[in-house]
Parts: C-alpha cells; structure tokens; sequence
C-alpha cells in the first residue's frame, strides 16, 4: 500500500503550496482539510505497523543507489502519529488564536505551519538517513518564518538565532551521512545500526558526536539549547506544536534513530559516547530545572520544561537498554501531550488576558475554569502522577536507568520531577489563590478552549485508558525489541 | 565521422555573423536573428545528447585530417551534457535580457547580441575541442567577447574591463605556454595523443607544462587568488551582460580544467601530487574567503561575484581531490551553479529595470512587491546554501563524500564552514526580500523585465529539476564518462 505511506507526508505540502496560491480567506479552510486528511491518512496506517507490518515506499533516486524512500516503523509510526493527531487539534486552535489576537500575514502562517507538520512527519517516515536529512532541513526552513513572524526586531533575531543553530546542527548531520555513505555503502536504517565494524573506534566517536550533536541542536540539549526560549518569540500555537512536539521531537526523534537504527548496541559497545551524551542530558535536566524555576515568563518558562523533559527522552535512548529506549519513545508522546496542553493554556491565557507573566496571574483561575483546569491536569501529568500521561514514560525511563545500572540517573530524573512541581505549580497557584484579576477578562474563545480540553483528555486517556496505552506502549517495546534483539 | 561538434558552435558563430549584417541593414532583425540562432545552438546540443545517450562519441576530423595532424572536435556523453547546459542557460539568459538591453545598451543591439553569440561561440567550442592549442582558440574567443561585454557597461566599466582584459591575457598566455611546453616534449597538440604519448617520455616538461595550464585556466576561472578580475568585472559589467557570462564563462574554464586534468594528464599520474593538492587548498581558501566576502558585499553583483568565487572554489576542490566522487561533484556542481547564477543574476537585472535597485540594502525596500522574482530567489539562494534536494545540494554531497573517501576531513570541515557563509550571505539577502519592514519609499514598478522574470523562473524549476533528476544525470551522462580511457 505504497499511496497510504506517501500521503500522511504529501498533503500538508500541498496544502501549503495551495495555501499560498489560494486567497488569504481560505487559509484556514485549506488547514482544517489538510490536518484532518492527514490524521486520517496517518491513523490509516496504524494497524498494518501494530500488525508487525512497515509499509514502505520508494520515490526517485536521490544518487546512484539510494533512493528518497519511506518507510513507517513502530518508531516512525509514534512519532508521525503524535505531530498529525496534534495538527488536527492544532488547526483549531490556531485558528481561533488568529481570531482572537489579529494574526498578520496569515497565508504565510497557515502555509508555513503546514510544511513544518510535513516535514515532521517525513522526518518520522524516513527510510534512510538522506531521506530523513532532507526532510530535517526542510523542518528548519520551513519553521523559520514562523519564529520570524511578528517581523519586529527581536522575532527576527531569533529568526536568525534558530537559522544559525539549526542549520549548523543539519550540517553537521550532512556530513556525518555523507561520512556513513562513504563508509557503509548504505544509508538505510536498519534495527540495531549499519555501522558496527565499519570503522575504526575514533571515526566513530567522531560520527558519533556529529550526528548526535547534529540532532542535538533541535532535541536542544545544553550547551545547544539557546535557540528555544528564544523562539518563544513566535505566536503561540507554533510554540506549541512545533517547539514542544513537532520540531524538536524531530531532534529527539533523530537521536533515538541514529542511537538505534545507525550506530546500534553493537557499534556502540563499550564506547564512552553514549555517556558522555547521557551525562549532557542529566547535566541539561538539572541545569533546565533551576533555569525554568527562574523565568517569570510562562513561556520561557515552559521553553525550559521542554528543554529539560527533552533530555529525559534523550537520556533514555543514551542508556541503551531496552527498557529505556520504550521509556523514551513513550514519553516522547507523552510529554508532547502534557506540553501542548500547557502552551495552549498559556496562549489562551494571552488571547484573553493579555497577560503572559506567572507573577501577574492573580486571580485568574477563577475567571478562566477551563483554561486553568486543562493546565492542572497537564501540569500533573508532566510531574508524573499516576493515572495521567506523564508515569509510565518515566516509570520506564526510571527502570531503564536501574537495568543500566545507572542509580545516578535515576536519581537526576526524580529530582526533575520534583523541580517540574517547583516550576509548574506556582502558575497555578497564582491563578487560583492569589489576589483579584488585574484584567477584567472572562475565558477564551470557544476555538482556543475546545482544543486545550481535547489535549487535556488526551492526558488522561494516555494515561488511564489500558487499550490506548497498551497499543502505545506495544509499538515502543517493539521497537526497543528490535534494536536490542529479544521478545518484546 | 559526425559534423554535429562543429556545428554547435558554428551556429551561434554565423549567428553573430547575420547579426552584424542585420545591425547595418533591419535593425528590427537583430533580435530575432540572434534567438534563432540560439535556438539553434541548443538544438544542436540535445541532438548531440542524443546522439551520445548510448556511449557513442561524435567526432569532426577537420576538413578530413586524420587524428594527430588534423584538429579534431569530439563530443562525449559529458562533453554533450555540458554543451546542453551552457545552451540551454545563455539561450534562457538571452531571452531574458530584453529589457535590461533596452535599458543599459539602447542603441548598441548590435554590438552586444554578436558578442553575446560569439561568447556562445567559444564557450561551446571549448567543450567540444579535442585539441590542446585549439581549445586557446576558443578561449579566447569566449574571453574576447567576455571582455567587450563587461566594457560596454556604465561608470567604472572601460576600466574593470581593461584590468580583466590584462588579468585574463595573462591567465590565457600562461595556459599558451604549458602547451608549448607539452608540443615541444611530445610534438603533438590532440588531447588523446598527447594522453597516448605522455608515459613515453620522462615527464619533466610534460609537469611544467601541466602546472602553467593549470594556473592559466585558474586566472580564467576566478580561482583564488586568481580572482581580482571578477568582482570589479561583474560588479560593473551591464545586467544583460552579467546573466550572459556570469554563470557559464568561469564554469566552462573549470570543465576545461577537468578535461586537461583527468582526459589528457591522467588522475593516476596526478594522484598524490603537489599540482592536486594546491588545488585542493586554493579552492578550500576560495570557498571560505569567497563566502565570507559575498557577505559584506553592499552592491548586489559584487554579492554575486564573491558568490561565484565560493562556488567555484568547491568545483575546485573537487577536481583537485580527483577521485570519482568528488570529479562528479565538480562537473555537476559546474551545472548547478551554472543555472543558479543564471537566476540570480537575471533577477538583479529585472529588479535593476523594474525597480532600479543594486543594491543589497534596498532590496528591503520591495518587501512584497515582487512575489515571483522573490521566490525564484529562495530557489537559488537555498541551493547554494545546499539544501537537498536542490542541485547544489548534489554537487556539495558528492565533493563532500569524496573528500571523506580519500580521509581528507579537514576538507569536510572546510565545507562546512563555507556553508555557514552562505547561509549568512544568502539569508541577508532573503531576510532583506521577506522580513524587512514594509515601507511605501519606493516608487510603482516600472513596466518590462516579463521576459527576464520568465527566465528566471525557468532556470529556477531547471535548479529543482536537475537537483531530482541529479542521480539520473550521474549515471547516465556523468559516472560512464569519468572512466576516463
């Protein structure tokens, strides 16, 4: 079925270039049809990857012997599955805050937005890593006019901040496929890597930090992490499907590919590299936790959760173990539910009330139930509290770190939940028991309050409902099964 | 025995011909005369194609001579890929140059459409020479009109022609006399020959001669440091004379340079060698410093001249690490810079009449004026940076994989760092077209440049077609020719 794998990848494309044609009124119209085609077109393909099955597809040489080829794994699946379901919900929501705070230039917007889920989800459909090169480049490009939208000084010089960081991160991953190539014979990826015996212990150290520093940049890992708080300059729905899922997932998701599906356990043995990238990512945990605690902004301040929950993800896959590799595909998911849910708080919070700093949310909690019940939710889902999203990520993510025999790590990830408290519980607590509103102001509009209450139930359904997070948790144990080798 | 190699570029020739016969009688003809001919050269050049698709070589024997006494031309599936590329760009660079002759070169038709067709001319020639002092020849021919085209230009122009003038006769006599060297050792000028005869003798002549070509042709490709001539040329040469030799005059000289290198001297007999290695590092410094100046250009064409330097500085780089991957590089990226120039410097000629703007800054001031000439500018401006899949992407990957083949990482490191230039260079001007605030400073658009907009659209789908038509052109036309015989 090759039609079904191409189509989760080509309708948003269209939908762009149609975006731009088209008149600037039918902008929203031609997202809402593109997002909900390619939920569909996505969710189609689902039970043929449950079933064991990777649907594939190949288009057109890109050189001699290696093709721009997709092809949908359990991990692709995750991945493609999370920035589609989440465009669905996001195309709502964004139009809405549109409505609500007078977007401009909207046909940019609406077409940027839609060739940024494309590319996410090619990245997550890639057969090879050329495919997924080309894809990740396209990410960055096509994401850059959105951090640049509001065209005032400082949205362009986080334009330039992000072009500097990302498109370095993607020449460093250039050149590390180049080398891969030139090495290997091959690019595509395979379950437990090509590259195991195929170069000498230091190339591969080189390869190694070439690829994960080239990932790293989008996955925001410290000390390359500065470009996303500055990019909370852009409008809130694109901080919120693209830097807490779609763009920077791709990073983590790159890292989880190339960890996985390049290198492998056996390239990897007895290699410092992996701890060297999981010492980055617990340093990056602690760091980002005491940085979030600081900012007053809501957004930066989510900016740095997701720094530090991204390296969660990261650290997972940098344990090698098969337990923690499910870990971080589960929380990859699972975190990027919690954190839409919160930046679409915090934008209708901004659409409403105009207020966009924790220390002036007095009393808003009451004037906004829903809003601030959605966040609740989010806010404990991302601390890791039973029954909501974010435990059995970490649960995993934990056992992970004990099967690797890791106790500091472990020890690093409860300090993070505990400092997740320490950052997201003052939001609401000024917004339920501190002093009256400054702002006389009611709830958002029914377009920004719909989608946070869908993304909250989807917290709890991933979370409590056993089938959603049996099926969830079967594709990243299938894929831990495959790169480590065993049952699942 | 085919005629098909002289034809080429004795079309364009007795093209420039009919045109200086229009020019004194209809002067409505000239025009037309010179896109027929035109036509007709790239006609010419995919039945070349053609002709050369299954791995037959076209070859003239000059009036009947055999091969080392007579002058021979002979077209391969490279020599043919070329010829369809430079055609293919100075006849869409031609057709766009209406309004920017209108504007800059009223009255002079004449002049400039014969030199442009004589330009054709040489560079074509070029390609299909199989003769060491015949492809001088044609070289000086091409660089001939290339000089009189930049000196027809405004303020400043006399003078950049007349320093290119001294700097490209320089380059031209230096490559005149490794040749001497060559015919005095072995007494013969064919390429093939010379190939054949060159293990016979002890090499030391044959060396000498080599390094002169090498530098002679590396004046005329702009390589540093060889370059001084091509910023004041193109900064001052008029706009339609900068899309008609800007892309192709210094990418041909590069071809030139791989034909000599690989066909007539051999990569084995090179391999190692002090002359690959210089040029390894003098298109490494190229790339980096040609990046890095395009920069702080302020003159849009400058811009594209330091860009140009950078580029080739990459072809460069991949000739003088030799092996196949990165030789395939240096010819497609020959191609692809060829046709993204081509856009680029067709786009500043429509802006320049439409908008009568040159420079950088001011391209803030079109902020939403000119959505197409704008987006064709996103084309080039991403393939140079090198995004797949885009044409330069391919040229930058396959040099890229070469240099990692042969272990040389500080050469991957290099072009990495040259990349980062480019992104600055071109996210200036992009940033410029699409972020600047939007302002009423400028009046309306002038009517004209419809055709030059056209064309550069055209070359701007060519950059997008040959980027993902990239793998089938290296296997087809590129990888079967680079086993060299």
């Amino acid at each position: 079925m090759t039609v079904g794998v191409l189509l989760p990848v080509a309708i948003p494309f269209v939908a762009a270039v149609v975006t731009l044609i088209a008149s600037e009124r039918y902008a929203r119209l031609i997202t809402y049809l593109a997002a909900g085609s390619t939920g569909l077109a996505t969710a189609w393909i689902v039970p043929q990857v449950v079933g064991g099955v990777a649907p594939s597809v190949r288009l057109l040489p890109l050189v001699p012997g290696l093709d721009l080829a997709l092809r949908v794994d359990g991990l692709g699946m995750t991945f493609g599955m999370l920035a589609a379901g989440l465009w669905v919900i996001t195309s709502v929501y964004c139009a809405g805050y549109a409505e609500a705070t007078h977007l401009a230039n909207q046909k940019r917007f609406f077409a940027s937005f839609a060739g940024s889920v494309g590319a996410a989800i090619g990245v997550a459909f890639s057969g090879n890593l050329l495919t997924f090169l080309l894809f990740y480049e396209t990410l960055t490009l096509c994401t850059y006019p959105l951090v640049a939208h509001n065209e005032n000084r400082e949205s362009i010089a986080s334009g330039r901040r992000y072009l500097l960081y990302a498109l370095s991160g993607g020449l460093a991953v250039t050149v590390a496929t180049a080398w891969s190539w030139s090495l290997a014979g091959t690019l595509d990826f395979t379950e437990g890597g090509f590259l195991a015996g195929k170069a000498s212990e230091p190339v591969l150290t080189v390869l190694f930090a070439l690829f994960l520093g080239g990932c790293g940049v989008k996955a925001a890992i410290m000390p390359v992490h500065a470009w996303l708080p500055a990019a909370m300059v852009a409008p809130t729905p694109v901080s919120a499907l693209l830097h807490a899922v779609a763009v920077v997932k791709a990073g983590v998701f790159g890292c989880l590919r190339v960890l996985g599906f390049v290198f492998g356990p056996e390239a990897l043995e007895g290699s410092m590299a992996p701890m060297v990238l999981a010492a980055l990512c617990g340093t990056t945990i602690v760091v980002g936790s005491v940085l979030a605690v600081a900012q007053d902004h809501i957004k930066r301040r989510l900016a740095y959760s997701t720094i530090v929950h991204l390296s969660y993800i990261v650290l997972g896959g940098a344990l090698m173990t098969p337990l923690s590799m499910t870990g971080s595909i589960v929380h990859m998911v699972n975190h990027g539910l919690a954190k839409i849910t919160l930046f679409f708080c915090a934008g209708s919070i901004y659409a409403a009330a105009h207020v966009d700093k924790v220390s002036e949310l007095g009393g808003l909690g009451r004037r906004m139930p829903w809003t601030f019940g959605a966040m609740t939710v989010a806010s404990l889902g991302l601390m890791g509290v039973p029954g909501l999203c974010g435990f059995v990520g970490k649960l995993l993510l934990g056992r992970g770190a004990l099967e690797a025999g890791q106790w500091v790590y472990l020890a690093i990830m409860l300090g993070g939940s505990v400092f997740t408290a320490a950052y997201l519980l003052p939001i609401l607590k000024n917004a339920y028991f501190e002093g009256p509103a400054t702002a006389k102001s009611g709830e958002a509009p029914v377009a920004m309050v719909a989608p946070i209450v869908a993304v909250a139930v989807l917290v709890v359904v991933f979370g409590a409902v056993p089938a959603v997070m049996g099926v969830q948790h079967a594709l990243a144990a299938g894929v831990a099964a495959g790169v480590f080798g065993g049952n699942p | 025995m085919s005629t098909l190699p002289t034809w080429m570029f004795l079309a364009p020739f007795l093209g420039a011909l009919l045109v200086g016969i229009a020019g004194w009688s209809v002067r409505g003809l000239v025009r037309p005369v010179a896109l027929g001919a035109m036509a007709l050269t790239c006609g010419l050049s995919v039945a070349a194609l053609l002709g050369t698709l299954g791995g037959e070589v076209l070859v003239t024997h000059m009036g009947g001579w055999p091969a080392p006494l007579g002058i021979v031309w002979s077209v391969d599936r490279l020599g043919a890929f070329m010829s369809v590329v430079v055609a293919f760009v100075s006849g869409v660079a031609l057709v766009g140059s209406r309004a920017t002759v209108r504007a800059e070169l009223e009255g002079r038709e004449t002049g400039f459409y014969t030199c442009a067709l004589l330009l054709v001319s040489g560079l074509l020639g070029m390609t299909a020479t199989a003769d060491l002092f015949n492809f001088f020849v044609h070289l000086e021919v091409a660089s001939l009109s290339a000089y009189a085209l930049v000196a027809a230009g405004g303020r400043g122009a006399p003078q950049a022609a007349m320093r290119y003038l001294i700097i490209g006769s320089l380059g031209a006599s230096l490559y005149l006399l490794g040749v001497g060297f060559l015919y005095a050792d072995m007494g013969s000028l064919n390429m093939r020959d010379v190939a054949q005869l060159l293990p016979e003798t002890d090499g030391r002549l044959a060396s000498l001669g080599a390094a002169f070509m090498v530098v002679g042709l590396a004046v005329k490709m702009g390589l540093f440091p060889l370059h001084g001539w091509m910023p004041s040329a193109y900064g001052r040469a008029p706009f339609a004379s900068g899309a008609m030799m800007a892309p192709l005059v210094t990418k041909v000289a590069a071809y030139g340079l791989v034909r000599m290198l690989f066909w007539v001297f051999g990569y084995e007999r090179l391999q190692g060698g002090l002359l690959l290695e210089v040029l390894c590092w003098a298109g490494a410094a190229a790339m980096v410093v040609g990046a890095g100046l395009a920069f702080f250009q302020r003159d849009l064409l400058r811009l594209l001249a330091y860009s140009s330097i950078s580029q080739v500085g990459l072809i460069a780089l991949g000739v003088g690490l030799g092996n196949v991957s990165a030789r395939t590089g240096a010819v497609l990226h020959i191609a692809g810079d060829g046709l993204m120039k081509g856009v680029l410097f067709l786009v500043a000629g429509a802006l320049f009449v439409r908008h009568g703007i040159r420079k950088v800054d001011d391209l803030g001031k079109l902020r939403g004026r000119e959505p197409l000439l704008s987006a064709t500018v996103v084309v080039a401006g991403l393939s140079l940076v090198g995004i797949p899949p885009l044409v330069g992407f391919f040229g930058k990957w396959y040099v890229l994989v070469g240099a990692l083949e042969a272990g040389r990482t500080e050469f991957a490191a290099l072009i990495v760092i040259a990349s980062l230039g480019t992104v600055a260079y071109v996210f200036r001007v992009l940033e410029k077209l699409y972020f600047a605030p939007r302002t009423d400073a400028l009046p309306p658009a002038k009517p004209g440049g419809a055709m030059a907009m056209a064309s550069a659209a055209v070359l701007a789908v060519a950059v997008v077609g040959l980027g993902l038509a990239s793998s089938v052109v290296v296997q087809s036309f590129l990888m079967p020719a680079m086993e060299v015989p």
